[in-house]
């Protein structure tokens, strides 16, 4: 009976057992492996040379499907670090990153309207590391910004883009549309103010569109205005078709340098004299297995341990802002950083510049033709529309256009100064995008916003509960040092019972600001008859109301104005300086 | 050391750090989603507490205290202890509260008590049915209304709402306090003072007040209206609307100095 099973199964006799298990695991290895051994395998690992010839490592390249997108070697001056940087690799890194916890935040997200906000306070409140996960995706997003663009820099200040790499450096440009698509997609998704808002006016360029612009605005919001259908449009974009998209690209864009012209070396091997040990060394092979493996490896290691910092550190977290109301609009629109060049471009009026310089010009000569471009040229068509596609364009053709041979940076004086000029144009552009930036709101107004803005902390938000005490406050009036001065309290009497604050510090503080910047604007003329308080009323057990209220003359009109914001404070509320 | 090397060693410490920042991470979890919990509720209340004061202090009073005749208290006693008993509410009080601001009342449930403000007594509220609020904004509402309940049941002392500065040595300045106290801003608008819109506006009234009802000087006419609404009722307002117990609410002194600050409205 044994014998038969021993016979049916091909088992040796005993003395046999170990050279034939050993054999058995082999081959298993082998299969799982792509081709290593596993003394091959351990050869790797410790970074002794291949054991068998041909090079059993290179025929993992050849058998493993992923293994295939991978080079079989780079020569080792391309994979310096102060040619690369590893800027392309992080922004895979980050791609993957965005992957992952975004397949996890679609398991608690809804996108639609009455429910998107509430699934992220139950992603925050209720879901074990949904804060995490939450920030990670955020800040995921913004590494994947920042390294594409500054890839981007690198590929241009090497010269990276000439030779055979024009095509992937045109789908480079796409890739960097790609990703701010992604992240402008998923914006909206939290279906908070500042989504809402900034998603509103993004798509409005669209509007100033000639002929198809309109409907291409309604195509996109699935509505005249962002409500169910622009949410999942712009959900679907985001999850679906844009990932599929970049995936597209990036396969196309690796593939080329993994398998057709490999990383550029740095000019300086390329197109000076160097020694022959130096040429040897710049173009010695750099395995895939087991090096650039293992330094990739590390590279995961730095770049998971730099993501977990920054969230432990709390150097980083994704904002939340209140639910999205399409009838009050916010005093200051935020794009993401990223598109403020786009912000600020569209605060340029091309076609009133033009008429300034011009019609002067007639005036003096003394002809009575005026021109009138504004008539003729929307603004915003040409700043949204027109200009930024143009841009993108160009930023394409530029290895079309440059016909300079040499990427050595001494020889191409001209590319690298467009270059410098541009990052300081979207630098400025960027300024020129900030919501401050030359919008003008009334003095009332502004003073009342820093204080307390719409959204996020300010310094009225930030008074300890214990130091609110009831009470009407008038601009101009004395009140000594401190508001209330019976007053006294522990701020952490868990901590420390010693600790004792006399008087409201921070109210007091916050009164004095809101005093010297009003009576400030008073003596500049911008609010004649001032007449302003600070009223701090109790109304509920554990919750105050406090209302600064201004009231002034029109300067011009001498109607008589008044602005008011009323802000209520919970005891539980947190409050972090 | 080789790179190699130098890689591994400093991998492995990196991947133990990231390993350990998830650890502490992780213990602190459950302690960070209770605080943002209560964090959170305290939000939705500051929240609530506006959406409240835009919508509901028409009826319902600048405090939520009610308006003597057209809506009833959302802070006191009753409304905490026995109100869910007396309706027959089978859930809790926060989801009858959400349940009668989502509808609305077609007709009041005490109408010898509280008229409303109207027809219906209580307009539906939810932008399901046509209101103005979202399913959130109603749940805030509620949430704060809940947050009176200390007050309510008494274990809290209530504070006193502050009113504007006004000079209480005079009938007139007494008088604008006695305007906000019995809750006739809730209804009645006076420019930089009240917004309400239930009954007709009373700038100006000084002037008008001599020549509305023959026979009546203007003190008297106002007199009249506060304490006998129906007996002149003003072109364009329904009969009923305005409460008829001012007369036992207010005292007599009280009525002089509401009249005497009413007649500077000119």
């Amino acid at each position: 009976m044994l014998n038969a099973l021993r016979q049916r199964f091909n088992i040796p006799p005993r003395n046999e057992w170990r050279s034939w298990i050993g054999k058995m695991i082999d081959e298993r290895v082998r299969i799982i492996t792509a081709g290593l051994s596993i003394k091959e395998l351990r050869a790797v690992v410790r970074g002794d040379p291949p054991t068998e010839k041909p090079n059993p490592r290179y025929k993992v390249i050849t058998t493993s499907f992923i293994a295939h997108l991978r080079p079989r070697y780079y020569p080792a001056a391309s994979t310096w670090f102060t040619h690369t940087f590893r800027l392309g690799w992080f922004t895979t890194f980050f791609f993957i990153v965005e992957t992952l916890t975004g397949v996890i935040l679609m398991v608690y997200y809804i996108p639609f309207p009455d429910q998107a906000y509430g699934s992220i306070l139950e992603i925050e409140s209720n879901v074990f590391f949904g804060e995490l996960m939450r920030d990670a995706h955020r800040l995921g997003a913004e590494g994947m910004v920042i390294f594409s663009w500054l890839h981007l820099l690198r590929t241009y200040f090497t010269g990276s883009y000439k030779g055979p790499r024009t095509f992937t450096w045109l789908t480079g440009v796409l890739l960097l549309l790609i990703t701010a698509w992604l992240s402008f997609t998923g914006y909206l998704l939290p279906w908070d103010q500042l989504a809402y808002w900034a998603v509103t006016v993004g798509t409005s360029i669209t509007d100033s569109g000639p002929v198809v612009g309109p409907a291409l605005n309604i195509l996109m919001r699935g509505a005249p205005d962002i409500g169910t259908g622009g949410l999942l449009r712009f959900y679907l974009q985001h999850v679906i078709l844009f990932p599929l998209i970049a995936i597209l690209f990036i396969s196309i864009h690796y593939y080329k340098v993994a398998r057709e012209h490999s990383i550029s070396l740095p000019a300086v091997i390329e197109e000076t004299e160097i020694t022959q040990e130096e040429k040897k060394e710049a173009n010695r092979r750099i395995d895939l297995i087991p090096d650039l493996l293992s330094h990739e490896i590390f590279l995961i290691s730095i770049g998971t341990f730099a993501l977990l910092a920054i969230l432990y550190f709390r150097l980083f977290n994704s904002p939340l802002e209140t639910h999205a109301n399409p009838q009050a609009t916010p005093l200051d629109t935020k794009a993401p950083w990223y598109f403020w060049w786009l912000q600020g471009m569209l605060k340029i009026d091309p076609a009133s510049i033009i008429e300034n310089l011009v019609n002067p010009l007639f005036e003096m000569v003394g002809i009575s033709f005026r021109l009138e471009l504004s008539k003729l040229l929307n603004s915003k068509f040409i700043m949204g529309l027109v200009v930024p596609p143009g841009l993108v364009l160009l930023l394409m053709a530029i290895p079309y256009i440059d016909r300079n041979p040499s990427r050595l940076a001494r020889n191409r004086p001209f590319a690298i100064a467009w270059g410098l000029a541009w990052v300081f144009i979207v630098i400025a552009l960027s300024y020129m995008g900030t919501p401050q930036y030359g919008i003008e709101t009334p003095p009332a107004t502004r003073i009342i916003q820093d204080l307390a803005p719409e959204e996020g902390e300010g310094p009225l938000r930030l008074i300890p509960y214990a130091e609110l005490q009831q009470g009407i406050y008038v601009v101009g009036e004395d009140y000594g040092d401190d508001l209330c001065p019976g007053l006294a309290y522990q701020p952490n009497p868990e901590e420390d019972v010693n600790n004792v604050v006399i008087g409201c510090p921070h109210l007091t503080a916050v009164f004095e600001q809101f005093s010297e910047r009003l009576l400030e604007a008073e003596a500049e003329g911008g609010l004649p008859d001032l007449n302003a308080r600070l009223i701090v009323e109790q109304l509920q057990a554990n919750m105050f109301r406090v209302t600064p209220h201004v009231e002034w003359s029109d300067p011009i009109t001498g109607d008589a104005k008044a602005y008011e914001h009323t802000y209520y404070l919970h005891e539980d509320r947190a409050r972090e300086e | 050391m080789k790179r190699v090397q130098l890689e591994i060693i400093l991998g492995t410490v990196f991947v133990l750090l990231s390993a350990a920042i998830m650890i502490v991470l992780g213990i602190r979890e459950p302690q960070r989603l209770a605080d943002y919990e209560v964090q959170q509720r305290a939000e939705e209340i500051e929240f609530g507490a506006s959406v409240f004061v835009t919508n509901c202090t028409r009826c319902h009073g600048t405090q939520a205290q009610g308006i003597t005749g057209i809506a009833p208290s959302l802070r006191d006693n009753h409304f905490f202890t026995q109100r869910i008993a007396e309706v027959g509410w089978g859930a809790g009080l926060e989801d009858y509260i959400v349940s009668v601001v989502t509808t609305g009342r077609q007709v009041s449930t005490r109408p010898q008590l509280y008229v409303g403000g109207g027809t219906p007594a209580m307009p539906t509220w939810s932008e399901k049915f046509g209101g103005p609020l979202r399913d959130d904004q109603i749940r805030a509402v509620a949430a704060f209304i809940m947050n009176f309940e200390p007050y309510a049941l008494g274990q809290v002392p209530t504070v006193e709402p502050l009113l504007p500065v006004v000079d209480e040595s005079t009938p007139e300045g007494r008088g604008q306090v006695v305007f906000l106290q019995a809750g006739c801003n809730a209804c009645h608008t006076i420019s930089g003072l009240s917004t309400g819109t239930i009954g007709p506006v009373l700038d100006g009234v000084g002037l008008r007040a001599a020549t509305r009802v023959e026979g009546l000087t203007a003190e008297e006419y106002i007199h009249q209206s506060i304490i006998e609404p129906s007996a002149y009722v003003v072109e364009g307002y329904a009969d009923g609307l305005m409460p008829q117990t001012f007369a036992e609410t207010l005292t007599e002194e009280q009525i002089a100095d509401l009249i005497a600050f009413l007649l500077t409205l000119q």
